[in-house]
């Protein structure tokens, strides 16, 4: 029964601090992941461990012993480490590579063995690298050699094993099949697993728990549906995703949506009058363009409702599949007031949502520049028999704009940012 | 999951190990050879056949099987000039292979040789203050200044660099190297002052630093073959730690090896077997640093077989190189270092072209 404690670590580079009390353990059987932004320490909790950077401060047992105060050779029976890369300014053959796993259990004086040739070629083939067993590793792809650096660690035949990243250089395929196999040991061989990953949906798939790693402190530690919360990514990482159970595979799936622009903002607001996800691409533009952004009347549970929410875009919504009470249009048009350009997507219209065109030729009225972003598709989009494309010809014809892409909105929009700031100058000079 | 029935690899695997015994065996043979070859050699002329009957007849037991006398003169000569000779060259050529292999497996580098931390620079310098000016001091009763000297100042050079690179965290190799090359600046330095305030005595640093074994004799193999037989002999029982070294320091720990406490033993015994080589041989290029690249291509990378087979090549080398020396242009005699890059280089770079594994050095 080995177990890994590891309490209150403080690591050092330098004067830098990498580490700042790390505590956990992990017992065999165990896989247990490590993630966290470059420079978070991910790496360092791996080489304190295999005992390449001593802590100032703290310990690190198996079972009882520090591993500081064992043998080197002691701790490289029980301990293997897959390193993220490997030199390769050598010409040994692949086999020769993974017979070096099984240096600490050899004797100084012995050449290795059968039994150790065995082990060898066992773990050779688990990882399917035995069929270039002969081959010098200097002629092996990247993904190759990562799969014999693999058996090397399993020749050593250890109870506990540190991957930093072990799939990095590896294909989809490759990936899989090597985790699967790292699993599998895991769980058959009662293996203690400690890796560092960057891929959240990687570790999701294969940990039973998650450490997550920011400034050399541990932030959360636990499952991946405890760990890996949005609110949790963003506080470390500083993305927004969305965190969602796979409907497929049933593992948690982390998917970035965006890192926030550092772009000024800008003066101008913008209401959406959108639906059915049309709005959605022009939301994330316009926040990273740096301009305010309003939308409504959105229903809840539609795709731009969504989008919305998770880009904190303030909306007037109305109930699912349910048409726009006049409540929810007079709060609309409430928004829409506040904003200094209107824009329309190419939505489809229908009965319930005919009340957003209404607004729409009020707000125009009332002098609000509005935009129509069109695709030439109004007749297939209007389910009012006419009611909707006489509106947006109405829109118009009193002085509403059409514009053909995204792209085209954003630098009309750009147009009119600058003359509206020119205004601002101009009357406060005199 | 053991199988008996061995695969191809695998019975590949364990043929190698009869294949290293084999390839131990010729290179002996050839030494023994070359070796029996040389000793015939040289401006007096002297049948073969008496020449080995004078060896033989001075080892011990098998003295009383040969008969026949031969002059006192050609004894002399064989015995105490050219036997001696021949021993030197086959310790320093064993000396400088061995000591090049480690160092360049030890640093992970291909250009690394003997030389690399400060011998050549300590030695060159102990020997020029020697004979500039005439220091002169006993040792147990023998007189040997320019190799002492040369000896002390390459170990005293080495621990220079090595405490200076040092840190509390242990030696990290490419400070050891930067420092290394900086005390080689420093002292080559010194020597260009010595040189210049030698006066006559020029010629004879000159000579000295081009390497020659002109000056062997039977104090000489006495002296030096302890510290080499120990030095490569301590050396050997690491080889399998220096072959997991080549994977980088930080996976040499993973694997169980205290690199730490190789890296020490290593330098120590390649610097006491480089030191005691010069002192004895003045500076000899190529054999540290070529020969350690032709075993590599011939016999692979690994260490186990990789030593014994430098050593046994270094040897013959050197020999060849040094019986060259001293009667291609008789009576005068060519520093022994010219022809060990006239002809060392030429054979390593066909080999180069000709190699057929993959070798990134």
């Amino acid at each position: 029964m080995v177990t890994l404690r590891i309490s209150g670590i403080d690591c050092y580079y330098g004067s830098i601090k990498a580490l700042d009390n790390v505590n956990f353990s992990v017992r065999e059987g165990e896989f247990v992941g490590i993630l966290g932004p470059n420079g978070s320490g991910k790496t360092t909790v791996l080489r304190s461990i295999s005992r390449v950077l001593k802590p100032h401060k703290g310990t690190i047992l198996i079972g009882d012993e520090n591993i500081y105060e064992m043998k080197t050779v002691e701790v490289a029976k029980q301990l293997a480490v897959v390193p993220q890369s490997t030199p390769v300014t050598f010409d040994f053959t692949s086999l020769e590579v993974v017979l070096m796993g099984r240096n600490p259990h050899m004797p100084r004086f012995k050449m290795e063995s059968k039994e150790d040739l065995a082990i060898a070629r066992n773990s050779m083939e688990l990882t399917r690298t035995w069929e270039f067993a002969d081959r010098p590793v200097t002629e092996l792809s990247g993904g190759e050699r990562q799969r014999v650096i693999i058996a090397r660690a399993l020749t050593q035949e250890p109870q506990i094993l540190l991957l930093d990243e072990p799939t990095t250089h590896l294909d989809i395929s490759n990936q899989l099949e090597i985790m699967d196999l790292i699993k599998h040991l895991c769980k058959t061989k009662k293996l203690l697993i400690v890796a560092v990953f960057h891929d959240f949906n990687l570790a999701a798939r294969y940990c039973d728990s998650i450490i997550l790693l920011n400034d050399g402190k541990i932030v959360a530690v636990g499952e991946s549906n405890e760990t890996l919360t949005s609110q949790n990514v963003r506080k470390v990482f500083s993305v927004d995703t969305i965190v969602k159970k796979h409907p497929i595979t049933g593992f948690l799936h982390v998917i970035p949506i965006s890192k926030p622009r550092n772009q000024q903002q800008k003066s101008l607001s913008i209401h959406l009058i959108s639906g059915g996800g049309t709005g959605s691409p022009v939301m994330k533009t316009l926040l990273d363009e740096g301009y305010r952004v309003t939308a409504g009347v959105l229903n809840l549970l539609d795709t731009d409702q969504e989008t919305a929410q998770l880009l904190k875009i303030p909306t007037t919504s109305e109930a699912p599949f349910s048409p726009i009470t006049e409540e929810a249009h007079r709060a609309n048009l409430k928004m829409i007031r506040k904003a200094n350009v209107l824009v329309i997507t190419p939505t489809q219209f229908g009965a319930g949502n005919l009340k957003n065109l209404n607004a729409a030729e009020t707000a125009l009225k009332e002098g609000i520049p509005t935009i129509l972003l069109e695709d030439g598709s109004i007749e297939e989009r209007d389910f009012t028999n006419g009611k909707a494309t006489n509106y947006l010809t109405k829109l118009k014809n009193n002085g509403a704009i059409t514009v053909k892409s995204t792209s085209e909105l954003v630098h009309f929009l750009d147009k009119l940012e600058n003359k509206n700031n020119k205004n601002f100058h101009q009357k406060k000079e005199p | 999951m053991t199988s008996m029935n061995l695969s191809k690899a695998e019975a590949d695997y364990f043929k190698r190990f009869a294949r290293w015994k084999i390839i131990v065996i010729l290179l002996t043979l050839a030494l023994i050879l070359t070796i029996a070859f040389a000793v015939t050699i040289g401006p007096m002329q002297i049948p073969p056949l008496d020449v080995y009957k004078i060896i033989i007849k001075n080892i011990p037991f098998l003295g009383d099987l040969v008969r026949g006398g031969s002059s006192s003169i050609d004894e002399v000569v064989v015995l105490q000039v050219r036997l001696p000779r021949v021993l030197a060259a086959a310790i320093v050529g064993i000396a400088l292979a061995v000591a090049g292999v480690v160092l360049q497996g030890l640093f992970r580098n291909p250009m690394a040789d003997p030389y690399l931390i400060g011998i050549s620079a300590g030695a060159s310098l102990g020997a020029s203050l020697a004979i500039a000016f005439g220091i002169s001091f006993s040792f147990f009763g023998l007189i040997y200044s320019i190799p002492l000297m040369a000896f002390v100042f390459a170990l005293g050079t080495v621990l220079l660099v090595y405490s200076v690179a040092r840190t509390g965290q242990g030696v990290q190799m490419l400070t050891l190297l930067l420092v290394g090359i900086a005390v080689n600046s420093f002292l080559l330095a010194i020597m260009a002052i010595v040189r210049i305030v030698s006066g006559d005595a020029i010629h004879a640093i000159m000579a000295w630093l081009l390497g020659s074994l002109v000056a062997s004799n039977w104090d000489y193999v006495k002296i030096v073959l302890p510290f080499v037989v120990i030095g490569v002999a301590l050396i050997y029982v690491f080889a399998k730690d220096l072959n997991i070294m080549l994977l980088g320091e930080e996976e040499a720990r993973h694997l169980g090896v205290d690199t730490e406490r190789l890296k020490r033993i290593m330098l120590v015994s390649a610097t006491l077997i480089t030191a005691a080589a010069v002192s004895i041989s003045g500076i000899i290029g190529f054999v540290g640093l070529i020969v350690p690249h032709i075993a590599r291509i011939l016999v692979g990378p690994d260490h186990r077989i990789l030593i014994p087979s430098s050593a046994l090549a270094g040897a013959i080398v050197l020999i060849l190189c040094d019986t060259i020396a001293r009667t291609i242009v008789r009576p005068v005699e060519l520093p022994v270092g010219i022809f060990t890059s006239l002809l060392g280089c030429p054979f390593f770079i066909y080999l180069l072209r000709k190699r057929k594994r993959s070798v990134i050095w």
